[in-house]
């Protein structure tokens, strides 16, 4: 009776921006990136590529309430880098992974299918 | 000035079957390997019945139970990729029904014998011939299947009962109804590390050693009769429950065995119901985890980021 339509886990609405930014008031080069219609997959994933960053002092990620259907990523860096910078740089480096990923597994399964024939 | 904290993953296939896929991942993180496992399962667009539209229906099953149905036979969805949402098509005025976003299916019965008629998914008719109900016929062409070719079962009709209807396939995914998911299990485990201290080994007797070996409840050990050695004969088997280690200190030798995951490496099980290929579906996964990555970028440079960050927004932008 009450349960959200189960598009809202993935279709953003109208007006609403996938991603904004929070600078944080109280704590110097820290933020907190609020991701709309996003969950575990992709929270984790940038949190854990966040901590190989050596600037960034702390990383980490949480879904607020089950049924809203939102992550927050909450970043703090040295005065070497910014949480922006650092949440590009993560999200570019893990492009390039799974492109590399992706190139891997084409190769071997080419492989695969030439070393049948 | 571009630092990069990228890593560089392996893969090596152990079998690859069109339904079946089992590898081995190397070099990347369990969050990478989780996220894949997600997206396989919840995120890969396929085809599915979405709306059905019943002209006579007078079989023991009620309308909305053969909509219900209908709607979790698995369709071969290779154009699922390329296709476009109904929500997003600009063709039909949102009405979803034109050709570019769905598939029009067709099923009309009648029993007239006296025997008991079987409507299956053969009986389903589909505008477009690359997409239809994916065969239940096994890969394995030495099984003697008396089902292969009768289809996936919708209802059974007796003599004079009839069902005719029209259905629409649309893309969608897995997280707005399980019918569009095209996996049927995904799995990955952490490859085992298995260290046998042999001089603690040494003191055990024979009997000692297969009380041992049995007390796990998956063979991952086995005692070589030539060499009367325990060895490691399954490593992967190991489910990480702690029994022989229990066994080990519970025998009074504790560090007999030492066992742990890996961190980096992954054996990855990827099965399919058969709507795409197994190797496919990883393909997919892997784009749209990256197409959902990029829809997160922060663009700075933009509007909106200078009403954010104001005076800022030069420092942020990369100066340092």
């Amino acid at each position: 009776m009450n349960a959200p339509d189960r598009y809202e886990r993935f279709v953003v609405p109208e007006g609403t921006k996938k991603v904004a930014y929070e600078r944080d008031m109280k704590v110097m080069n820290a933020g907190a990136f609020t991701i709309q219609r996003e969950d575990h997959t992709v929270g984790n994933v940038v949190r854990m590529q966040l901590h190989r960053d050596p600037n960034v002092l702390f990383a980490g990620y949480k879904l607020p309430h089950p049924l809203q259907y939102k992550i927050i990523v909450k970043v703090q860096t040295t005065s070497q880098s910014s949480p922006i910078q650092a949440y590009n740089l993560a999200l570019s480096d893990l492009d390039k992974e799974l492109e590399h990923l992706k190139r891997a597994f084409e190769s071997e399964v080419a492989q695969r299918q030439t070393d049948y024939y | 000035m571009e630092a990069s904290y990228q890593r560089f993953p392996t893969v090596r296939i152990r079998d690859l079957k069109d339904d079946f896929l089992k590898f081995e991942l190397r070099d990347t993180d369990a969050s990478i390997a989780n996220a894949l496992r997600r997206v396989i399962i919840a995120e890969v667009p396929t085809l599915a019945i979405d709306l059905v539209e019943i002209e006579a229906n007078s079989s023991v099953l009620n309308d909305e139970f053969i909509a219900h149905r209908l709607g979790l036979i698995p369709l071969t969805s290779d154009k699922a990729m390329e296709m476009r949402y109904s929500r997003d098509c600009d063709e039909c005025d949102g009405d979803g029904r034109c050709d570019y976003c769905s598939i029009e299916f067709t099923l009309s019965v009648k029993c007239t014998s006296e025997e008991t008629l079987d409507v299956t998914s053969h009986d389903l008719q589909s505008s477009d011939s690359q997409v239809v109900p994916v065969d239940s016929i096994g890969h394995d062409p030495d099984i003697e299947n008396f089902n292969q070719k009768k289809g996936i079962l919708i209802v059974k009709l007796r003599k004079g009962q009839e069902l005719k209807l029209r259905a629409i396939a649309r893309k969608g995914i897995a997280k707005d109804h399980a019918k569009w998911s095209p996996a049927a299990t995904v799995t990955f485990q952490y490859e085992p590390d298995i260290h046998i201290n042999e001089n603690l080994m040494e003191t055990l007797s024979l009997e000692e050693k297969r009380e041992w070996v049995d007390s796990s409840p998956t063979k991952v050990f086995e005692i070589n009769p030539e060499t009367q050695q325990v060895e490691v004969v399954d490593p992967e088997a190991y489910t990480y429950d702690d029994e022989v280690i229990k066994k080990a200190e519970a025998m009074g030798k504790p560090g007999l065995v030492e066992i742990y995951g890996k961190e980096d490496s992954f054996i990855f099980t990827v099965e399919s119901t058969g709507a795409i290929k197994a190797a496919q579906m990883f393909l997919n996964a892997i784009e749209i985890l990256r197409s959902k990555l990029d829809a997160v970028k922060l663009n700075f440079g933009s509007d909106e980021a200078d009403e954010q960050f104001g005076d800022l927004g030069a420092h942020m932008r990369g100066g340092f």
